[in-house]
């Protein structure tokens, strides 16, 4: 693409965070569980001890080793709000760009489910679900996703009617471009921002949810959650555990929204070059 | 008297090459008339005008027929020509002093004829001839100088004299008025009426395409020794109906033609014929190029074709094979396959609504090939709507659409991508008319992608740059990678120019390409794509505002008001004297002379009013009451119910 995007990109110290943050967790998500020292569901420890060479974070009321349950917990959390990112942002650009290329009557009944899903409470359908049917989490994440892309879509839309006016785009079609072609090579990149956006939004909102649907004990207990982790270390918080107990799971899920964030800050700073000029770097 | 000239051909031999100065010219002069000669140097005109005297050199191997009075004197031994020679047809001969024996004195030479061929004693000559010397403004005391005494202006006079003489029925001027100023020319306009009056005939030689057109009946325009075009001489500026004629008018610096001067693309075929190979069966004869690219191999072109075919505006693919005859089409004699100069794009009442409005009346105009037509008019009036129509990114409500003779809704639907080829557009706003996404080469390489015409990266990159160049633009790695927030307004327009030009097309469409960029570079800009007008041979539809800018372009201009054509016409004729009081306005408001004049309210307005009634200080009764429709008035066509008068 660009010949000095990795000059450029690997000076920005958004992106150097992100990216590291980012192998940190890809490194726990993926190496983590078959390098765990023990089984997280394994309770034959001694329950509540301090951290010590064996346990590095210790261990839990249930005796299990809170190290192992961190990493299955991060990648548990981390999957779910990366997939519902994806999937809401798959929607809501399909949705988007059809509604804003196309127009018209299509436009208008893509927009008015867009609405009628804005005004549903995520949350609440997403409590009501869980509780009633105690679905698995994938079909959780397809519910969420399925709630969250109509603000991605609104976004694309209105940037796919802008780009439709605008000059090089009616240039291009005047130079015979097919629609396929100009989505492709002019509407694509230039709503790269938004997907970014879009995503890491997203994805931060997912994996928020999903550590207070987990909180709220809405998640099969068995499977380990960030935000299960927290809401059993909260009880026992009067005992002087909380600093190995309660403090990881809070900070590996602060850290994990930063990463998005971090990321698409960066990425799109550089993907843009006039962004790029004004940020100054 | 007259004088015919049947199919003269005229070939100049010179070892093994021979050149063909002449091909099949017929041309009569008529008593009474003066006919013009008209054509680049090199084409064959001095030789026509010699071939008349029959003084020919040598060399020279002629056949065709001149016949004066019924007689054919093509053929007379020397001895019988000189009877005819200066007593019945004389010629002053170009170049002025070089014709005349700086030995003698000027009277000498006038009086020289009269004794040799008017049979009168010395005296007798010297008399008349000092006398003809003052009536032609050679005051007495120079006529016994010499030549080289004399100015130029008095040499061409002594020169008039001279073969003005014997009192001859044909008078042949060979480029008379290279050397003189306006003012001395006005003595040889004055001895062609004189001529013209006396029911003499007159054939005028000159590349000056004005004085012609002031002084002579008809014009033959020649080119490569043929005939392209015969035409009344009014007609020359402001109807020719040969691509060359035109170019020629465009090229000539006329006092009142406003665009800037043209000139024709490319340089003419050397017309040399000769033989090739040393074995008879490889030997043909050909026409050597002095392009060097040329087509075909070591510069030269079999004998076929038009021979204005590699400098036209509107050749096709039979120019290059099939060589046409002269054809009658109204009072103009045109050598051309197409029937003169052919129509590019043809808009025939097409209109526009946008809702309810009328954004565009039905309107009809006709860009030709190789010409520069401008609409202008106020904001609002519709231009751009009408360029965008004719570019086909718009479709009009009805109407008929003709590009190159074939209707543009049924191409497009057919095949849109290769119509587009053919229509380049350059937009109003530049920068945003390039994605700011597209470096130089991603914007310029788009049109090649999109339409898939060459494949490998590496031709890509080798058309984008030569158009780039084209454009004045940097070729090289590092500019090619810039993004458009890299560049300043000028540059972008001419990427967007480049990105116009990249597929080749017949016509530009410019949407005020100059409008969003300061004065110093709009000159350049302008500059740029006049130049690429002309060597491409484009056409072009420039829209814009400003007068002024419109007058240094066009060939033609269009004035629009209110989504109606109000006047079409030649643009040094609607700029110098408008016919529409529209047109008028629009031209006195830029030179400052007139404002915006005030609406007067009146209840008599109509639903179909004239649009410009309510601000016209000329509207009638009947303004108020009926729009009035386009029609023809003195070479252009107009639409007022009470026109200004020209001049």
């Amino acid at each position: 693409m660009r010949i000095d995007f990795h000059q450029r990109i690997f000076r920005d110290t958004w992106f150097i965070t992100g990216i590291v943050l980012a192998l940190l967790f890809a490194i726990a998500i993926i190496l983590g569980p078959p390098l765990v020292p023990f089984d997280p569901w394994d309770m034959s420890f001694v329950p509540i001890s301090q951290p010590s060479a064996t346990h590095i974070l210790g261990t839990n009321d249930g005796g299990q080793d809170i190290f192992s349950e961190l990493l299955y917990a991060v990648r548990n959390t981390a999957a779910f709000g990366l997939v519902c990112g994806l999937i809401a942002l798959l929607i809501g650009a399909i949705v988007g760009v059809t509604a804003g290329w196309m127009g018209g009557l299509v436009d208008m009944i893509l927009m008015r489910i867009a609405d009628i899903l804005l005004a549903i409470p995520a949350v609440m359908i997403l409590i009501l679900t869980a509780a009633l049917f105690r679905p698995s989490p994938w079909v959780l994440a397809l519910i969420l996703s399925g709630m969250m892309w109509p603000t991605i879509s609104k976004a694309i839309r209105a940037q796919t009617l802008t780009m439709k006016e605008s000059l090089h785009v009616k240039a291009a079609a005047q130079i015979g471009a097919g629609n396929w072609y100009i989505i492709r090579r002019h509407l694509m990149p230039e709503l790269f921002p938004l997907y970014l956006i879009g995503f890491a939004a997203k994805a931060r909102m997912a994996m928020f949810m999903e550590a207070s649907l987990a909180f709220l004990g809405l998640f099969d207990p068995a499977r380990k959650s960030l935000g299960m982790m927290i809401a059993y270390a909260v009880k026992y918080y009067y005992m002087d555990i909380w600093w190995n107990w309660l403090m990881p799971p809070i900070v590996c899920l602060s850290l994990l929204i930063m990463t998005v964030t971090f990321l698409a800050i960066s990425l799109e700073k550089v993907l843009d070059p006039r962004l790029k000029e004004a940020l100054g770097s | 008297m007259s004088l015919e000239i049947k199919n003269l051909s005229v070939i100049y031999r010179d070892g093994s090459h021979s050149i063909q100065a002449l091909e099949e010219v017929s041309l009569t002069l008529a008593p009474g008339t003066c006919l013009a000669l008209v054509g680049e140097s090199g084409s064959g005109k001095t030789t026509f005008g010699n071939a008349c005297m029959g003084l020919l050199p040598s060399n020279a191997e002629r056949e065709g027929e001149i016949i004066l009075n019924g007689n054919r004197i093509d053929h007379l031994e020397e001895s019988d020509l000189n009877e005819i020679r200066w007593k019945r047809i004389s010629m002053v001969f170009q170049n002025g002093a070089v014709n005349m024996n700086p030995v003698y004195r000027v009277v000498d030479q006038v009086a020289e004829p009269l004794i040799q061929r008017g049979h009168l004693n010395r005296a007798g000559a010297m008399a008349m001839s000092s006398e003809a010397l003052e009536q032609m403004g050679v005051e007495k005391e120079y006529h016994d100088r010499y030549p080289h005494q004399l100015s130029g202006g008095q040499i061409q006079r002594v020169l008039l004299v001279m073969a003005l003489i014997l009192d001859p029925e044909i008078i042949i001027l060979d480029e008379p008025t290279s050397a003189l100023d306006a003012l001395s020319r006005t003595v040889v306009s004055d001895v062609i009426q004189a001529a013209r009056s006396g029911n003499k005939s007159v054939l005028l030689i000159t590349h000056d395409l004005e004085f012609a057109m002031r002084n002579s009946d008809t014009i033959a325009m020649l080119y490569l020794g043929q005939i392209m075009e015969a035409l009344p001489a009014i007609d020359l500026l402001a109807r020719p109906l040969h691509p060359y004629t035109m170019a020629l008018g465009r090229s000539y610096p006329a006092m009142d033609t406003a665009r800037d001067l043209g000139g024709i693309k490319g340089d003419a075929f050397y017309r040399l014929v000769h033989q090739h190979g040393h074995h008879d069966e490889d030997a043909y004869l050909h026409a050597h190029i002095q392009v060097p690219q040329s087509s075909h191999k070591d510069g030269h072109a079999p004998p076929t074709g038009c021979l204005f075919q590699n400098r036209c505006t509107q050749a096709v693919e039979r120019c290059l094979t099939e060589r046409v005859g002269l054809e009658v089409i109204g009072d103009h004699t045109v050598r051309c396959l197409r029937h003169g100069i052919a129509n590019l794009l043809e808009l025939k009442d097409v209109n526009k609504k946008y809702g309810k409005t009328f954004a565009l009346d039905p309107v009809d105009f006709t860009i030709k090939c190789g010409e520069v037509f401008s609409l202008v008019g106020e904001t609002g009036s519709g231009k751009t709507t009408l360029a965008m129509i004719a570019a086909g990114v718009l479709k009009p409500e009805s109407g008929k659409r003709i590009f190159d003779g074939i209707d543009m809704d049924e191409w497009m639907e057919r095949d849109y991508r290769s119509l587009s080829r053919r229509i380049g557009v350059i937009y109003q706003n530049p920068a945003e008319s390039v994605s700011h996404r597209f470096s130089v080469f991603d914007t310029v390489a788009e049109p090649l992608k999109i339409h898939g015409l060459t494949g490998s990266k590496s031709e890509i990159l080798e058309l984008v740059k030569k158009v780039l160049g084209d454009v004045h633009l940097s070729t090289d790695p590092a500019f090619l990678g810039r993004y458009p927030h890299e560049l300043n307004m000028g540059a972008i327009q001419r990427v967007c120019v480049a990105r116009a030009l990249v597929l080749n097309p017949s016509i530009l469409i410019a949407d005020e390409p100059t409008s969003s960029l300061d004065p110093s570079v709009q000159a350049k800009v302008l500059k740029l794509l006049l130049s690429i007008q002309i060597e491409r041979g484009l056409s072009m539809l420039f829209v814009t505002h400003d007068i002024g800018l419109a007058r240094k372009v066009s060939d033609r201009i269009g004035v629009l008001l209110a989504g109606r054509l109000v006047e079409v016409g030649p643009a040094n004729l609607v700029l110098s004297e408008p016919l529409h009081p529209y047109a008028r306005l629009l031209i006195d408001s830029v030179c400052g002379k007139s404002r915006e004049p005030v609406r007067h309210k009146t209840d008599k307005t109509g639903p179909d009013a004239c649009s410009f009634a309510t601000r016209c200080t000329l509207a009638r009764e009947l303004c108020y009451k009926k729009a009035p429709l386009l029609n023809e008035k003195a070479y252009r066509r107009v639409a007022c119910h009470f026109p200004l008068t020209a001049g």
